[in-house]
């Protein structure tokens, strides 16, 4: 026991503590907002920025990736942040966005803005399917299950004959907007990325959502509290898939080319997984914030070092260290700060200085 | 006749099958870990016999002395620097399958980066010769395998059912608080457990040296395969790891004789796939909880 010998504040300092603090939350979250809107305000305003420097080719291409994980991962974590179910196999949903567009693309010169709709349908179709089928497991088991499925989806395309197997197709240079460089590729990921976020936000404050986080907490009680799990976890993978094809559409129209392992690669299942983890699980603005860590940590060490096989480590090194010391991610370490040191001064302004006496 | 001859084949590769699910069973048995990074290490050990062969010229099987005690120390300090500081999360299997993933990915970027893309096959004379009885051909380089095999799995049954450590390692797994209660020193078990467990894997990658040509990102091929092996058997359970590997490599031999090679890993995802759907506590498991 320490023995203290500062004075126990009075209750009219406490509660000025406590209303400074919630103050500050307060600003806060009024910047963090005002922050959003100019993010996404920028990200809309970009592309007129082109031809006005050199390096504009190379920053779209990034930012069109930093898009696609922003979209991916806050996809993912709809199933595997809110409902608690890790999947490393969701690259699925993408490969089909993708080759249903592709193959529209070269052989009915279908444009990728109206196939992408395709693509999405048929994903959520895959999705539910998927889902009753694979729900039945849950935890390490659902984890192993999405790899098998992700590593049977990849050894069935390299060898189907009837869309090229693995050596894939090369999709036509599209001449609807042939003068705009990426640009369209660009606004088609923007609108994934605002699509998952917006989806993933308003599940967040949904009673849907609050029953998803309930599943993550205790399946059991949530089922004896009379939550209809099963349909909801489905529900929740079906809508996991909509935005993941989207980006899936776009990616393979940025490539300009389709081939099993430009999106079933076991690296890009992680990636979707360490970004939300890296930034938050469970959290909306996790993901995009993991999103755009990890992709400018691989960016600059590309630079540094060159492509290589490093990335890969240091994606790894990156997950073990999160795990072993910010479990919660970024965000949801900040949160959980915020949340402690508000609960704790409104316990001192009630408990009439019990708490404070604790060492509060 | 044919099948006869199938029938050795798959049952020779699941001598060195059952000594790669070994280890991953025992960890699972004894920490509760789904080591997602053990084909790494089977890797790690593959490319050590390696450069054993090519600058020492120490033959594949001689050089087991070397890979398994190393791989035992790798697999302890792995151990301490990792699991330790989980133990008590809430979601403790969940975890070890996402810590050992980033392990995998450290180990497969690690490994491209120093020993680069290239494939590679330790060539020791036998690896390309075989036994002609009657007509049936038996390579020997499979041949010498599995008897290895036999003999690691003998000694690991005389490790667990002889000896002291074996019994403290056997409680474990069956109830670490009563083992506690008992007296077992449940942390230093564990660690030797993952130890002896890196130390299978480490024994199967020498042994796969000179059967399968592997690279760094090859161990993607064998997460699958031995994950269904372990699963089948029961995870946890080192005779059911036994019989998933000698049952699975059967019909993966008959996979491949009847679809082609391209095919035979087909084997392995269907069958992890539909156990975890059916029954995913095994032949003689407890179930995957989180």
């Amino acid at each position: 026991m320490a023995t203290t010998t500062a004075p126990v504040p009075s209750l009219d300092e406490r509660r000025a503590a406590l209303e400074r603090a919630e103050a500050r939350v307060a600003l806060q979250r009024r910047v963090f907002r005002a922050v959003v809107a100019l993010v996404a305000l920028g990200l809309i305003a970009f592309p007129a920025l082109r031809g006005t420097f050199s390096a504009f080719n190379y920053v779209i291409q990034v930012l069109i990736v930093m898009l696609m994980f922003t979209a991916m991962a806050s996809s993912w974590n709809i199933m595997g942040g809110f409902a608690g179910y890790i999947s490393l196999g969701h690259n699925v949903f993408m490969v089909i966005g993708a080759y249903v567009s592709g193959m529209l693309l070269v052989y009915q010169g279908i444009s990728p803005f109206v196939s992408v709709f395709l693509g999405v349908a048929l994903a959520v179709a895959v999705g539910t399917l998927f889902g009753l089928i694979t729900l039945r497991t849950r935890g390490p088991a659902f984890i192993i299950a999405s790899i098998s499925l992700l590593l049977m989806t990849r050894l069935m395309m390299d060898n189907w004959k009837a869309i090229e197997g693995a050596s894939g197709l090369s999709l036509p240079i599209p001449d609807f907007f042939p003068t705009l460089g990426k640009v369209p590729m660009y606004y088609g990921m923007l609108a994934a990325a605002l699509g998952a976020v917006g989806l993933a936000y308003g599940i967040s404050r949904s009673k849907f959502g609050l029953a998803l986080r309930a599943i993550a907490m205790d399946e059991v009680k949530a089922e004896a509290a009379g939550i209809d799990t099963r349909r909801y976890k489905i529900i929740a993978l079906a809508l996991s898939a909509i935005f993941i094809a989207w980006a899936g559409t776009f990616w393979g129209y940025t490539l300009n080319y389709i081939r099993p392992s430009a999106f079933l690669s076991v690296a890009i299942a992680a990636d979707m997984a360490l970004m939300s983890i890296v930034g938050g699980k469970g959290t909306v603005a996790g993901p995009p914030i993991g999103a755009f860590l990890i992709i400018l940590v691989t960016e600059l060490s590309v630079w540094l070092f060159g492509p290589s096989e490093l990335n890969l480590a240091i994606s790894g090194t990156i997950l073990i260290t999160v795990l072993l010391f910010f479990p919660l991610g970024i965000v949801g370490t900040l949160q959980n700060r915020q949340r402690d040191r508000l609960a704790r001064l409104r316990a001192a302004v009630e408990d009439s200085g019990e708490a404070v006496m604790k060492g509060a | 006749m044919q099948w006869v001859q199938i029938l050795i084949l798959g049952l020779m590769l699941g001598g060195v099958y059952a000594v790669m699910a070994s280890g991953l069973t025992l960890i699972f048995g004894v920490m509760r870990i789904v080591n997602l990074a053990h084909a790494t290490f089977i890797l790690l050990a593959a490319y050590l016999t390696f450069f054993l062969y090519e600058f020492l010229d120490v033959d594949p099987i001689l050089s087991l002395a070397v890979t398994v005690p190393v791989m035992f120390l790798v697999g302890i300090a792995v151990y301490l620097l990792l699991f330790p500081r989980i133990e008590n999360s809430p979601r403790f299997v969940e975890s070890t399958v996402l810590l050992t993933f980033g392990v995998a990915l450290f180990m497969e970027g690690t490994m491209g980066r120093t020993f680069t893309g290239t494939y590679r096959l330790v060539r020791p004379t036998y690896g390309t010769e075989s036994f002609l009885i009657g007509d049936l051909y038996i390579p020997k380089g499979q041949l010498y395998a599995l008897i290895v095999s036999a003999v690691l799995l003998l000694l690991l049954a005389a490790l667990l059912y002889g000896t002291r450590i074996g019994g403290s390692i056997r409680a474990t797994m069956q109830n670490r608080t009563a083992a506690q209660i008992v007296g077992v020193n449940v942390r230093r078990t564990m660690a030797l457990s993952f130890g002896l467990g890196i130390a299978l894997a480490g024994a199967s990658g020498t042994l796969l040296s000179f059967l399968f040509p592997f690279f760094p990102a090859s161990h993607w091929e064998w997460v699958p395969i031995m994950l269904a092996l372990v699963v089948l058997g029961g995870l946890g359970s080192l005779q059911g790891a036994l019989i998933g590997a000698l049952g699975l490599s059967v019909v993966a031999a008959f996979v491949m004789t009847e679809l082609g090679p391209t095919w035979q890993p087909m084997t392995f995802f269907l069958a992890l796939f539909l156990i975890l759907l059916v029954r995913p506590q095994g032949l003689y498991g407890k179930p995957l909880e989180a």
